[in-house]
């Protein structure tokens, strides 16, 4: 099933292309789409949103296509903007009840829902303080806060961690791990940021000025490669040429050494060397991907 | 012992109401913006105290009436009369009802939910259109019922009071459409206040310019044609026309009432229009 996808999705500006013949599909979870600042992905989100009519193609979401039924895509949507979004003279729960009605809830629903909600994004008291003295990382909950309040089916964030100290990034990734697993909303989180996507996202969309350049299950990004790392503590050279003596593959990387797994035997191969040479093994590693790296070679390939 | 239990994450299976009912909470949430409920005090210092000197008239109205058994202001000349007073409410409050939205970028909260542009537009027009007329027909309705408590010997002037109230309403829409416009072009809420009541001195100061320009030149004919220039003037040359009463210019007769109709029906639109391409464009961003 999906939650949403395009085809062929085009929208071309006066003076510049921002998505390009975008043809891609995201299933329930957290999706992550990637891309360098003005690669595209807010200008694809207002067309998602049905607020933006592409130049071409089409884009459906929750099965409904965007450009005519942008009305219903909006009730069961929720949408975080990038940008600074809230009056600073009314309180949290002022803005979010006010927007949950909006979204067509009963005044009563509105309520128990905006106060559900700012729970779970974790702004205790200071919701009833106007938002102009609130912290980066306090908006940054509001805005999350709102995007749920109407109990979406998918909500669409838009670098929610931007402006966040390394421990509010921390919080807000987890946050969004749970709206896509314990709250069972599927999320599609943008960011430029390669690495803090990895531990949330299920599925990674990478684009570059409004192209795909890649699409898959975060596992594909992250696959095992054919490598293992090994640290010693010291005798790194030493261990290196009894490696290379027995038929294994060694390249030095810093004070870590990567040897090219042949087989089961490799792994004997570095246990036994170690042993040999009465090393101290500190560290074992198979080697992994990460998406910087795959970001990198797609980057580098088109 | 009291233990807290996380009930963790519950979904919402409730109605989910249309953009009618959307429109109708932000109406009622500007409006209630506009005399600062919900809001800080400080923020309804201005409208309470501006409601409280509309109230004066209506009140030294009444007493006029109860001691000295006769009227004092004239229905279809209340607005008029206090034009400043309304002026200087739509100017204080009208900033506040479209500036936050644009200055903060709130409007993408609003449009990435099912309410549209227009719908937007004309929840804001309506909140601004109600609490302009709350402001004029409140005392009116005061001094209608306090003319009903007195019992003059005279008859009632019901037909004049209904006709005041319903071109409070024309008014409201006018001086709102107007101001929300104005507001909408200069974010900053300083500085809407500013535009709005300059604007304002500028219709009210040209009025007896060109009224006494056009009459040293014997211009009588053209010289009422000044008073159109005011919205206030304006909205009563029409209710002279539509209602009879006599109008409360400072001297001198209104143009044609048909024509002045026209003109504000043209206004009205042409502010509305403004307004439409502003947030057309906002929206766009």
């Amino acid at each position: 099933m999906h939650i949403l996808a395009t085809e062929g999705l085009t929208k071309r500006f006066p003076t510049v292309t921002a998505v390009d013949q975008l043809t891609v599909t995201v299933g329930p979870g957290v999706t992550g789409l990637v891309g360098a600042n003005g690669a595209g992905k807010s200008t694809l989100i207002k067309m998602l949103l049905g607020l933006l009519p592409p130049t071409a193609g089409a884009a459906r979401v929750l099965d409904m296509d965007a450009t005519t039924r942008g009305a219903e895509i909006r009730r069961l949507v929720g949408y975080m903007p990038e940008h600074d979004c809230l009056p600073p003279d009314v309180s949290a729960t002022e803005l979010v009840v006010h927007l949950a009605r909006i979204s067509g809830l009963p005044r009563t629903a509105a309520r128990e829902r905006a106060a559900d909600v700012l729970r779970h994004v974790g702004l205790a008291e200071e919701r009833y303080r106007a938002i102009g003295g609130y912290s980066t990382g306090m908006k940054q909950r509001v805005k999350l806060a709102q995007a749920l309040v109407h109990d979406p089916k998918l909500v669409f964030l838009d670098e929610p961690t931007n402006g966040l100290d390394p421990r509010g990034r921390d919080e807000m990734l987890t946050l969004i791990r749970r709206i896509g697993t314990e709250f069972g909303i599927s999320v599609l989180v943008t960011s430029h940021l390669l690495g803090e996507l990895e531990r949330v996202c299920d599925h990674v969309i990478v684009i570059d000025a409004g192209r795909l350049l890649r699409s898959s299950a975060i596992g594909e990004f992250t696959q095992v490669t054919r490598t293992v790392t090994v640290e010693v503590d010291e005798g790194t050279d030493a261990l290196a040429q009894r490696l290379a003596a027995t038929g294994q593959r060694v390249t030095p990387h810093g004070r870590m050494l990567l040897v090219e797994v042949q087989g089961p035997g490799t792994y004997d191969a570095i246990r036994d060397a170690a042993a040999d040479l009465d090393l101290a093994l500190i560290r074992l590693e198979q080697g992994r991907h990460r998406i910087e790296d795959v970001f990198r070679e797609e980057a580098a390939s088109v | 012992m009291s233990e807290i239990y996380d009930i963790g994450y519950r979904h919402y299976d409730g109605p989910r109401l249309g953009a009618g009912h959307a429109a109708r909470a932000l109406t009622v949430h500007s409006l209630r913006g506009v005399f600062g409920l919900g809001r800080t005090a400080r923020s309804k210092i201005m409208p309470f105290a501006l409601g409280v000197v509309m109230l004066l008239p209506a009140v030294v109205s009444i007493a006029l009436m109860a001691l000295a058994k006769q009227r004092g202001i004239p229905y279809s000349g209340f607005a008029v009369m206090m034009q400043a007073v309304v002026a200087i409410f739509l100017a204080s409050q009208a900033p506040t009802v479209v500036a936050p939205d644009l200055r903060h970028r709130v409007l993408p909260l609003y449009l990435s939910r099912p309410i549209t542009v227009g719908q937007y537009v004309t929840a804001k027009v309506c909140a601004m259109t109600a609490a302009v007329f709350l402001i004029i027909a409140v005392p009116l309705v005061l001094m209608f019922v306090g003319e009903l408590l007195v019992d003059l010997d005279e008859p009632l002037p019901t037909k004049e009071f209904a006709g005041s109230l319903v071109m409070a309403l024309v008014l409201s829409l006018l001086l709102s459409a107007f101001g929300l416009a104005i507001a909408s072009f200069t974010p900053r809420r300083g500085l809407g206040v500013a535009s709005v009541i300059a604007v304002y001195l500028l219709t009210w100061a040209a009025v007896p310019i060109l009224y006494a320009t056009f009459q040293s030149t014997g211009d009588e004919s053209g010289a009422a044609w000044a008073w159109l220039l005011n919205p206030f003037w304006l909205v009563d040359s029409v209710q002279s026309w539509l209602f009879g009463t006599p109008p409360h210019s400072i001297e001198g007769e209104y143009p044609s009432g048909p024509a002045s109709a026209l003109i504000l029906v043209v206004l009205i639109a042409a502010a509305l229009a403004a307004l439409a391409l502003r947030y057309r464009k906002a929206a766009a961003r």
